[in-house]
């Protein structure tokens, strides 16, 4: 069997022969702390010009204008005109999970929402703001959206939208009075249709615990490590908020869900504003948009539902050229500033998070905006989570749609199950 | 069998390491000079001998060693102990990354490899050296290099046959199986990244992980996990194999006729790719699929079935939905091998009596069983790894508190796997589940290999 | 007498195959409907009715919207189909080259390390391939064969470890007498003479069923070929690219396009899956018992 190992051996030896081989492609680049000199030799001491090639991640409907604004962009500032720029389609979740895996090989200029700023940072995905745009930034845009692109005091995004929140979308001819969650529920029952919210997201669920007054928030170091964990889930005010939304899940008119692409038999849902022109082709002359409605607590009280308001932001990743950077910068800055915001706004409808475009009439005059608008008095600005955070309020969802937990559980069970749940958060920040 | 292996020649066959060196120093001691300065430059030996392939291809090989030593592999293999020490840092605003711990592991792990080859490739020489001089002594002739080449379409064959598909066995296979070995004792996760951040060895504190069993330990959802993979691997392929066996029992049926039309139906599911229909029935079982949707309509329900949100219910879903995955291979299957079975057997057993049903268990049965017992212990270990099925159609969900790790209920140890490397990016966890995964398939196929008489015996199927 | 058992038997045959039909035709139902479905759902228009979920199969209009869609230009459809055509036809090719190749040595030679070579194999298809797929995606990116390259680099990855997918290929090569190797060898044919022009003409069902099932096999990598196209859109292959469609929430609304694409993928695959059907059974059936 030994003799035998020839084969192998000889197939063994062969690799190193080709390894040798490609080593010498291989080798700059896989240690980019070699190359490193040679790019600093080859910078040019000012003026921000240089070539190379700027790759952007998007969702896939704003490809197209990203590439206008980018061509653009290069028009106006021709010092950057030796940069290539390409447009992918990476959706928001993918970019980021695909920027963690693999920082170089990822794009220079990605979108994201704001919950991943924390794992891109503390993985290394994403650049401090330039010092020179830094200002204009954060005056300019609302400062929910600033708060939202900072970790641990320093700024690390472009504020894109401010449009990440949810809000209720219905249908006027079956919904009479969108104010109250117990009658849009009535009324979807009545009338055979159905209402939509995604309580098993840890996104849309906490509408509900956020509008007993409940907390859940983490305390993030420079790192983007989480620290701490404040959260009083496991209280009579997360109960009276558990029980509501057990008491939503037991009407035969409830769906889990939250794409209205998806949904069937429609009548309301808990939805944002990148759903309004699917809701608007649905619903026709009957869409309608408000906040989102108020419940009679088990105590008697009523309380509001709250949430997150939440932002979509532009990153730039960490660059081995400070040329290159500069570019980046400022070519992010211009994706995210005020004239890019107002025609995005015009072309694929999202909201804007400056301040200035809010205020244009078109925005003024949106539905869904303004519904938005109303309901973000309402919203606690998203924080920092860990990702497990999101997985593990799927579980308290699915525990409560899988019926572990329902209308029969004592007050001691569903005490119990929020009393894991808040042990597990606080467990996250170490 | 027939077989031209005569006993081997062992007299140059040296087993261990002793025998190895005694051999070695001999070979030195006893040698001409041409051997004695092969001992440095390989393949001196041979090329002065007019053996100029076998000369040229070891000289060759200890060229490309010191080169890719030299100019790759050394820089890699001094720091695997440490996995890097250099950290990333920031001059000005431009990131200046340190060492990849990634990259060191992975090509620490190719030298070390590349190494040992080396070693074996040095030791192959030195006895080709011995080999010559011997027959040389006896006045023997050396083999022309023609007819060594020759050899290698004739009774050398393999090794060539072989060679290229080792050695991409041996790049995408081995290295990296070797490189996630090693990776469940490091501590890679998402706070370990490279190139930004380094990772290094922690031993077997991932081990310990797994088998933790607190509130947010890995013990109880590994059991979960693993509690529910064994029971689909076997729900899946029992299940399987015994309704496509009562269905091509039924196309072969006497009398039955448009056989071919009934099989292609079936068939259909094989041909068409997977993330195909097996997204569009997820679809078709939603909330808000087209079933529930007619259910409703119809008015057998006032809300709709939670078929992928009750835990309960979606393993079912899973199991009746691979029934029409998995029907199909196994009536191609059957309905060959019952064709196989003599008629006469049957025939006497009618003759005593012996009823349909009878017939199926005491004839039937056996025989498949006998016939396909390889069969089921490879469906088996498959369906322990299914992805596809599972991951299409629920993607592990429903998840829930009481399991960590982003696991749900339907999640196999493969999909959890899987997420663990994609969503996660919790390497070192993943590394640790693959291991078990390994083990689970390993050790169920030890003990069926063992229980199947049919298999051990390779040459006697011959 | 005899004749009349005859005549119940026959009756009794005629009702149990009644039976069978009627069972044989609720089993086709079951089988084909989701096909059904997939191919109304197919010519549902996004434009004029909805492009999401209804409660309903059969369409109000029929249009070919959605066909439209794939190939009027606003994604890359032709493109991915392209890639996925050109990686499945490489790898039929090579991977029949190969596994022959792997067969071949294993089943008519005998040398030293060949039981221990199987068994390495045999160990090493133990390890969940999902394991090593981080290890694969940097190690191709040292050869520059992800994201742009990512079509070459997948043809590498899917033919590297096919050499151990033997088993189906050498337990046919066993069942060709191997008297038929020594009268060649006799005559003076080498190894390769023999491999070549003996062995191959022979195993034509074997060539065609690993040409078949390696070409089938690339159409529904969803996940390695995600990760080495990472995130460069003219590199995914359609299952990639489909995927997204129904499980991205950029792409609400796309899930009759994605029954589309999914028809155009569907019909060519299945009618070379027919056409071949023949040598899949043998091989299949063959492989099943020698496990």
């Amino acid at each position: 069997m030994k003799k035998g190992l020839i084969s192998l051996v000889m197939a063994g030896v062969l690799t190193a022969g080709l390894l040798a081989g490609c080593a010498g492609g291989a080798a700059p680049a896989a240690a980019p702390a070699d190359a490193a000199p040679a790019a600093e030799a080859a910078a040019p001491a000012e003026g921000g010009s240089g070539s190379g090639e700027i790759k952007i991640w998007v969702a896939d409907n704003v490809v197209d204008f990203t590439t206008k604004r980018a061509a653009q962009f290069m028009e106006e500032y021709p010092q950057y005109a030796g940069y290539k720029v390409t447009v992918e389609p990476v959706g928001e979740g993918d970019a980021a999970g695909n920027m963690i895996t693999d920082v170089e090989a990822g794009a220079d200029i990605y979108a994201f929402a704001q919950d991943q700023i924390a794992r891109l940072v503390s993985a290394g995905a994403l650049e401090e703001m330039n010092p020179d745009l830094l200002d204009a930034v954060t005056t300019e845009n609302d400062p929910g959206s600033v708060a939202a692109a900072t970790v641990g005091g320093k700024v690390y995004a472009y504020p894109l939208t401010s449009d990440n929140g949810y809000f209720l979308y219905y249908d006027k001819s079956v919904v009479t009075d969108p104010s109250d969650l117990d009658k849009i529920l009535a009324d979807c029952e009545a009338a055979g249709k159905n209402f939509y919210m995604e309580i098993n997201s840890g996104w849309y669920q906490t509408a509900f615990f956020f509008g007993t007054g409940c907390t859940l928030t983490y305390d993030t170091d420079d790192a983007g490590n989480f620290t701490a964990c404040n959260v009083d889930y496991a209280s009579d005010k997360g109960v009276i908020a558990m029980k509501e939304m057990i008491k939503v899940k037991a009407s035969p008119a409830f769906q889990n869900g939250s794409a209205a692409g998806e949904a069937t038999n429609l009548a309301a849902i808990v939805d944002g504003t990148w759903d309004a022109g699917t809701v608007k082709e649905l619903f026709g002359d009957n869409y309608a948009c408000a906040k989102l409605p108020s419940f009679v607590g088990d105590d008697g009280n009523t309380y509001q539902l709250s949430g997150f308001g939440g932002f979509k932001l532009l990153g730039v990743k960490p660059q081995t050229d400070e040329n290159k950077l500069e570019a980046c910068d400022h070519l992010a800055g211009y994706l995210a500033g005020e004239a890019s915001q107002q025609l995005r706004y015009e072309e694929v409808g999202w909201g804007p998070s400056n301040l200035k475009a809010q205020k244009s009439d078109a925005v003024q005059a949106d539905e869904a905006l303004s519904a938005l608008a109303d309901q973000l008095q309402y919203d606690i600005p998203q924080g920092q989570y860990p990702g497990e955070y999101w997985s593990l309020a799927t579980g308290l969802g699915d525990d409560i749609i899988q019926g572990n937990l329902n209308p029969d559980s004592s007050d001691d069970d569903i005490m119990k199950a929020l009393q894991t749940f808040q042990d597990t958060c606080i467990s996250y920040a170490k | 069998m027939a077989e031209n292996k005569k006993p081997k020649k062992r007299e140059y066959a040296a087993f261990s390491l002793k025998d190895n060196l005694k051999e070695i120093g001999t070979t030195f001691a006893t040698g001409d000079w041409k051997t004695k300065l092969s001992f440095l430059i390989m393949g001196f030996g041979p090329l002065m001998r007019g053996q100029i392939v076998k000369g040229l291809l070891f000289l060759f090989c200890e060229i490309a060693f010191i080169a890719y030593m030299i100019g790759f592999g050394a820089k890699y293999m001094v720091k695997l102990p440490t996995l890097g020490t250099v950290e990333t840092q920031k001059i000005g605003r431009k990131t200046v990354y340190g060492d990849n711990s990634f990259l060191i592991l992975l090509f620490g792990i190719l030298t070390v490899i590349v190494v040992a080859a080396f070693i074996l490739v040095w030791r192959m020489n030195v006895r080709e050296n011995l080999i010559e001089e011997t027959a040389l002594k006896k006045g023997k002739a050396l083999p022309s290099n023609k007819k060594f080449l020759a050899s290698l379409l004739d009774e050398n064959f393999d090794k060539t046959l072989l060679a290229l598909p080792c050695l991409g066995i041996f790049v995408f296979t081995v290295l990296p199986i070797i490189f996630m070995i090693c990776v469940a004792f490091t501590n890679y996760d998402k706070n370990h990244q490279s190139p930004t951040n380094l990772f290094t060895w922690v031993g077997l504190q991932n081990f310990r992980e797994l088998f933790s069993f607190g509130s947010s330990g890995f013990g109880g959802t590994f059991v979960t996990v693993l509690i529910w993979t064994l029971i689909w691997a076997f729900l899946a392929t029992f299940i399987d194999y015994f309704l496509g066996l009562a269905v091509a029992m039924l196309i072969n049926k006497k009398g039955i006729k448009l056989k071919k039309l009934w099989r292609t139906i079936l068939v259909l599911t094989i041909a068409v790719p997977q993330f195909v229909s097996l997204l569009y029935i997820m679809k078709m079982f939603g909330n808000d699929g087209i079933v529930n949707g007619y259910l409703m309509k119809w008015g057998w329900i006032s809300s709709p079935i939670p078929f992928w949100t009750n835990p309960t219910l979606a393993k079912v879903m899973i199991i009746v939905i691979n029934i029409w995955v998995g029907i199909p291979y196994m009536m191609l299957i059957a309905t060959g091998l019952l064709m196989n079975i003599p008629e006469d057997l049957y025939e006497s057993a009618r003759i005593d009596g012996a009823n349909p049903f009878q017939m199926f268990v005491k004839i039937t049965l056996p025989y498949m069983l006998f016939v396909t017992g390889p069969f089921l212990l490879t469906q088996f270990t498959g369906n322990l790894n299914n992805f596809n099925v599972i991951y299409l159609l629920t993607q592990g969900r429903p998840q829930s508190m009481k399991l960590v790790g982003n696991a749900g209920y339907t999640d196999l140890l493969v999909t959890w796997l899987y997420k663990m490397t994609v969503t996660e990016t919790n390497y070192r966890m993943a590394a640790v589940i693959g291991i078990m995964v390994f083990i689970v398939t390993a050790v169920i196929s030890l003990i069926v290999y063992n229980m199947l008489p049919s298999v051990r015996d390779e040459e006697g199927f011959q | 007498m005899k004749e009349k058992k005859t005549a119940s038997m026959s009756r009794k045959r005629a009702i149990s195959n009644f039976f069978a039909y009627i069972l044989l035709v609720i089993i086709s139902i079951i089988w084909l409907f989701p096909f059904f479905g997939l191919i109304m759902q197919s010519f549902r228009s996004y434009l004029s009715e909805y492009g999401g979920m209804v409660n309903y199969i059969i369409p109000k209009n029929f249009s070919l919207d959605n066909y439209r869609f794939l190939f009027s230009g606003e994604t890359n459809f032709v493109r991915w189909y392209t890639n996925t055509v050109v990686i499945a036809l490489a790898v039929a090719v090579l991977q029949t080259l190969i596994v022959l190749c792997v067969s071949y040595a294993l089943s008519r030679m005998r040398f030293r390390g060949r039981t221990f070579l199987m068994r390495f194999w045999l160990v090493l298809g133990m390890f969940p391939g999902f394991l090593t797929m981080i290890c694969m995606y940097f190690l191709l990116k040292q050869f520059g064969l992800t994201q742009a390259g990512a079509v070459p680099g997948l043809i590498l990855v899917y033919i590297a470890s096919c050499g151990m997918g033997y088993y189906v290929c050498k337990g046919y090569f066993d069942t060709i007498p191997k008297a038929l190797d020594e009268a060649a060898r006799i005559d003076g044919a080498t190894r390769a003479q023999i491999f070549v022009q003996m062995i191959i003409p022979l195993s034509k069902p074997i060539v065609i069923y690993t040409a078949l099932v390696a070409f089938l096999a690339p159409w529904c990598d969803y996940i390695f070929a995600s990760y080495v196209a990472f995130g460069n859109d003219k590199s995914y292959n359609v299952a990639v690219a489909m995927t997204r469609w129904v499980w991205t929430n950029d792409y609400q609304g796309y899930f009759t396009r994605f029954c589309a694409g999914g028809i155009m993928v569907a019909v060519p695959v299945t009618i070379l899956f027919m056409c071949l059907q023949k040598y899949y059974v043998e091989g299949v059936t063959g492989g099943a018992v020698k496990g």
